[in-house]
């Protein structure tokens, strides 16, 4: 994986980069182990059950979104990237030992008001059944996109209101979190590598953050759902969150901000 | 949910401009749905008299009832031809048909009801006879020829049943509810039991939760149909208690806590099991409104090469303990009350047959003969009985075939696709209300018109 | 509140298969383990959403970071969170205390249902750091600069650094509780032949239980599991016979007793449902036991005459006496097998004429029991023995069993012991009587 992020940022610098997405599509098979997912778990939140958290099987898709957009073939620089929002649906509940079929390719290459956006869409299927849905959309700044399309961000109600949670978010936990999802993207891994990429110190990872939200509402999510989530500010390390809920029709919506208000992620959890 | 590749590329333009025939997204039901998305025609030839009871129950529903085909699409086009009699009568039936079909809508529905050729032939003579077995063709070609997911079905109805006996069926013929139940015949009898249902006696039933209050039982719950049967009859207000082997507890829990139902961990082939099963019932909820005879394993093998125990292991699970189970409840005398209604789970093969699955289709037909011996008995006590028979459903099961069988598994009905395990669970949630009286005795296909086993 | 005490019922239980350590549930925490086993509760009684009296729990073996591990599995659970919770512990005997508390509170009238147990595992258990690495750890957490910081990590020698593993030891002897029952065993003369017979009846007991679907309404399988893989339903006298000797070696020949006939290190979590008859009632769920009373015992190991797990041998002809009953007068016992030799070294004291006079302060013996009526359906030697799971377990199965029974001899109704040694030198011992 490092690899893969040494040979992108070495591409993003050479001329010759593709103009339109890739049609490829790539695919592995996987069936997740305890030890894996008992320590996804622990980082995130989530005990340890016979059914995988919801945002777990986004791990497994990871590598083949990262190897994707690593290729020359794909128009924009993986390193710079930004994860700007995230959407997951499971169709069912996963069991621990059942054997996953994950597919991964890009699609919606559209302009933003910043850049272009571009959704790297994840299929996890079982004996040929869909049963989880996961769509990542990055931001590259001032990149260009294909003319005439325009980019979607999901509009996420704001929820304000008193804290249900104050988290003290280790220093480590970017570290921690690359260990078990992969994402070894060096902003998340300490000041230095950080501040290279222009962030004051290391930030935790977005779909860290969106599965911790996730872990606080065990036993109140129904396990056919959607979770939407918007990365909006970056959240430093160490640093003092609040996460905030508020129950929603068929659902949750849910925030994480700072103690003084600016909010890092906004989402909500609907039944599927 | 499932990955019907070819219907979702079908459904591109340029697969349309290619010619490929596109695959039809059915419209399914969700709470909340209107009964109809659009206008409804709904008329008679003769003195029909269900054609207004049906257009009152499409007004109530919010939805326009025409008499005649305008320029609008229909979203479902009903025809009484109860009191057809003569083939005159069948012409005017498709002088109506004709125009009809070709305005409706996606999804749409066509109804069609009939007189019991039978009865017709007694009343009327040996013509009224052939104008009502008519219909039943007519009907099966219908469906065979719409288009977008539109349904054919008939309902022949005895000359005694009065008019409130066919609404649950119109209902659900006319609903997303019914999406993959395509060129069925069924027959509508005079309602076995009270229409009242015992269990709403308390608060009237909404069309939302027509199950409201009731209780049923799902064998074989923990996953597949049978978790989606638990689910279907859930959100329709139904108090659940799932049951499957204790091995699959950890699933069946899930199961039990997202319908707030209880889980019952039991072998139905167990020597105690009806008894545990009634203990349970008795303790928990004194009354046994709908029992849902869902378990079913498979041992795939050619006859040639059948051995006793896979024999016995799928004849065990899929047929004795339905038989046991049922025997044992209309012995008990207590929990089945006026108004309860068990649905067993057959199948198409038990239908049709099935290359390499002697020892299941025996065990899916067996249900069907069951069904028919104990509909006259449990309708003395205001109990129905009846099967469902699923075709080509997208499951765990079917999505471990080859991929050549499950392509031509999926593609050789009506719709060209395969159903959804909800598609069994709504027709399961139909013949369990209590005022789906008036069908008994019956197996409703829920196949989407298979060519296999017709 | 009623004015008398009412008896509190017990409804049913749930617990996991119990797992030999660092095997199935090697990644699982006390938490993801109780409160799956509280959600299979929930689903076999239809109790989603729910607020109940109380959820009371404990665990042996438990991190810092679990220090309200019942509350913590409640909020995770499909309970309602207006449900209280708190944690107890008092080792191998904390389910059945746990079950005791709840009773009791149901019995004033306090709460009308609860839910009572417990969990442990050998394998996610906690490693303290030794105490001078602690020291160390403290004063660095209170400096004030790198400086100090950097001086106070320079003090620390590398045999500071080795962690402190959490033994099975007593504090105040040193032995281990393998130990100090050999030298029970020894005491009493319990044979090694006694010793694998009652193993090998456990798990011939437990097998048969399986068998005939008892445990289909009292264990949910999880991760994978759907059985307690500590059982060997082939187990003989014959097999046990072939095992060395592991504790009490240092008698020699006299060792007896076996990996075969103590139970190993376990994980697992078991949970009982109480409540009152009206409660049961309301929610239309089955009484199947009442609990009639309990005691605790506790003896002098240290400096005494009395062997660790000998406790109960003094708690049950209290409860006895209190209850007016004797030994004889129960349908079944379920007498903990922490080691099938302190299952017999208890019964041999209660038979023993001179014990009961000297020791217990009777003018005779309680007596022997009949052995068909002991741990009939097997008991931890077979299943297992998460510590403080125990209990739970129990509860629920011999609830069961009184009731499937219904009535004992001359029609009163069918009643069961429960006997639990614990380490510390406690014993917990309770009555259940049909409903």
């Amino acid at each position: 994986m490092i690899a893969l992020y040494a040979k992108a940022a070495v591409g993003a610098v050479l001329p010759g980069r593709a103009r339109s997405l890739p049609g490829t599509v790539l695919e592995r098979s996987v069936t997740p182990e305890v030890g894996h997912l008992a320590d996804y778990g622990r980082v995130c939140g989530f005990p340890l059950a016979d059914a995988l958290p919801l945002t777990f099987p986004h791990v497994l898709a990871f590598p083949l979104q990262v190897e994707l957009m690593a290729a020359r073939s794909f128009p924009l620089p993986l390193p710079g990237l930004v994860h700007v929002a995230n959407r997951i649906t499971a169709h069912r509940a996963i069991g621990l030992g059942e054997r996953l079929d994950v597919r991964v390719r890009a699609e919606r290459f559209a302009a933003h008001p910043r850049g272009a956006q571009v959704d790297l869409v994840a299929e996890v299927s079982v004996d040929g059944t869909r049963v989880w849905d996961g769509r990542s959309t990055y931001l590259a700044r001032g990149a260009q996109a294909p003319t005439g399309l325009a980019g979607e961000l999901p509009d996420l109600p704001e929820v304000d209101g008193p804290a249900a949670a104050v988290w003290r978010v280790p220093a480590d936990t970017g570290r921690r979190y690359a260990a078990v999802s992969g994402d070894v993207n060096p902003i998340h891994l300490n000041p230095v590598t950080a501040k290279a990429f222009g962030f004051p110190r290391a930030i935790a990872h977005g779909m860290w953050t969106a599965a911790r939200a996730l872990a606080a509402l065990q036993g109140r999510v129904p396990e056919a759902a959607t979770y939407e989530v918007g990365f909006r500010k970056p959240l430093l390390l160490p640093s003092t969150a609040e996460l905030v809920t508020e129950q929603a029709k068929e659902g949750w919506d849910l925030a994480v901000r700072n103690r003084k208000g600016a909010v890092h992620l906004t989402g909500t959890v609907r039944r599927a | 949910m499932s990955t019907d590749r070819f219907r979702d590329l079908s459904n591109t333009a340029l697969a349309g401009r290619l010619g490929v025939p596109r695959v039809p997204l059915l419209r399914r039901y969700e709470p909340g749905q209107p009964l109809l998305p659009g206008p409804a025609l709904v008329t008679s030839v003769g003195a029909g008299r269900f054609a207004k009871p049906i257009a009152a129950l499409v007004e109530e529903s919010g939805q326009q009832v025409l008499d005649a085909v305008g320029d609008q699409k229909l979203a479902a086009v009903v025809v009484d031809l109860t009191a057809a009699t003569t083939l005159d009568d069948l012409a005017a039936a498709r002088a109506i048909l004709t125009p009809a079909v070709r305005k409706l809508a996606p999804s749409g529905r066509l109804l069609l009801l009939g007189p019991e050729p039978a009865e017709a032939s007694a009343g009327a003579g040996v013509e009224a006879a052939a104008t009502a077995q008519a219909l039943d063709g007519l009907v099966r070609t219908i469906a065979k020829e719409l288009r977008a997911g539109a349904t054919a079905n008939l309902l022949v109805v005895a000359a005694q049943a009065p008019p409130a006996a066919v609404d649950s069926a119109v209902r659900f013929f006319l609903s997303a509810r019914s999406a993959y139940v395509d060129g069925q015949v069924v027959r509508i009898g005079v309602p076995v039991g009270s229409p009242q249902d015992p269990a709403a006696m308390d608060s009237p039933t909404l069309p939302e939760k027509p199950l409201s209050g009731r209780v049923a039982v799902v064998t074989g719950a923990a996953r597949g149909i049978g978790a989606a049967i638990a689910d279907t009859l859930a959100r329709d207000g139904a108090t659940l208690v799932v049951v499957d082997i204790p091995a699959a507890g950890e699933n069946l829990a899930k199961v039990a806590n997202r319908t707030g139902g209880t889980a019952l961990q039991l072998d139905i082939t167990a020597v105690d099991a009806p008894e545990r099963l009634i203990a349970h019932l008795t303790q928990r909820h004194g009354r046994l409104d709908l029992l849902v005879h869902n378990a079913g394993i498979t041992r795939d093998k050619l006859l040639a090469n059948m051995d006793p125990d896979r024999w016995k292991a799928v004849l065990d699970v899929n047929l004795r303990a339905q038989l046991r189970i049922t025997e044992a409840l209309l012995g008990e005398g207590t929990l089945l009350q006026d108004g309860s209604r068990i649905v067993c789970v057959s199948s198409q093969s038990g239908i049709g047959g099935n290359r390499g699955q002697a020892n299941y289709v025996a065990s899916k037909a067996g249900i069907i003969g069951m069904v028919r011996a104990l509909a006259p008995v449990v309708a003395e006590k205001g109990v129905t009985i009846n099967a469902v028979a699923p075709g080509f459903i997208e499951t765990e099961m079917t999505a471990k075939m080859p991929l050549g069988t499950r392509e031509a598994g999926r593609r050789v009905n009506s719709l060209r696709q395969g159903g959804l395990p909800v598609d069994v669970a709504e027709t399961i949630g139909w013949l369990g209300q209590a005022d789906s009286g008036g069908v008994n005795g019956q197996v409703v296909r829920v196949c989407g018109q298979s060519m296999l086993g017709a | 509140m009623p004015s008398t005490p009412r008896r509190a019922a017990v409804i049913g239980g749930n617990r996991i298969p119990f797992a030999r350590a660092n095997g199935r549930y090697a990644r699982a925490s006390n938490l993801d383990m109780l409160t799956t086993t509280l959600d299979g509760l929930v689903a076999r009684y239809g109790l989603a959403g729910e607020r109940l009296g109380e959820v009371v729990a404990g665990a042996v073996l438990k991190h810092s970071r679990d220090f309200n591990l019942t509350r913590e599995a409640v909020l995770g659970s499909r309970l309602a969170p207006s449900t209280p919770a708190y944690d107890v512990q008092q080792a191998c005997g904390t389910g059945l205390e746990a079950a005791i508390l709840v009773a009791n509170k149901i019995a004033l009238g306090q709460i009308e249902s609860g839910v009572a147990g417990g969990v442990d595992t050998a394998s996610d258990a906690p490693i303290a750091v030794n105490e001078d690495l602690r020291k160390v750890l403290v004063a660095i957490n209170g400096a004030r600069t790198v400086q100090q910081r950097v001086k106070l990590l320079a003090k620390l020698r590398p045999g500071q650094i080795v962690p402190d593993i959490p033994r099975n030891s007593e504090p105040r002897t040193g032995l281990s509780m393998g130990e100090h029952a050999a030298i029970t065993a020894k005491e009493w003369g319990v044979s090694r032949e006694a010793q694998d017979e009652l193993a090998a009846v456990s798990h011939r007991n437990l097998a048969a239980a399986y068998e005939r679907g008892f445990l289909d309404d009292l264990v949910t399988p999880y991760l994978g599991l759907t059985r307690d893989d500590n059982l060997r339903p082939d187990s003989s006298v014959e097999k046990l016979a072939t095992l060395r000797p592991v504790f009490g070696t240092q008698f020699g020949d006299d060792a007896t007793m076996t990996a075969g006939n103590s139970t190993p290190l376990t994980d697992g979590a078991a949970l009982a449902l109480l409540g009152s008859d009206e409660w049961a009632a309301a929610h239309k769920l089955p009484v199947l036991a009442h609990l009639v009373d309990a005691e605790t015992a506790a003896v002098d190991y240290v400096h005494g005459r009395d062997g660790l797990l000998t406790a109960p041998v003094y708690a049950v002809p209290r409860l006895l006496e209190r209850s007016g009953l004797t030994l004889q007068d129960f349908d079944f016992y379920e007498i903990h097998e922490a080691f099938a030799s302190t299952v017999l070294a208890t019964l041999k004291a209660w038979e023993d004429v001179e014990f009961a006079k000297d020791r217990l302060g009777l003018d005779a013996p309680l007596g022997s029991i009949d052995r068909s009526r002991l741990n009939v359906t097997g008991s931890s030697l077979a299943a297992g023995h998460p510590f403080a799971a125990t209990g739970g377990r129990i509860v629920a199965t011999l609830a069961k069993l009184v009731h499937e029974k219904g009535t004992g001899e001359g029609g009163r109704k069918a009643r069961g012991l429960i006997s639990i040694c614990a380490a510390g030198g406690q014993g917990v011992v309770a009555i259940l009587e049909a409903a």
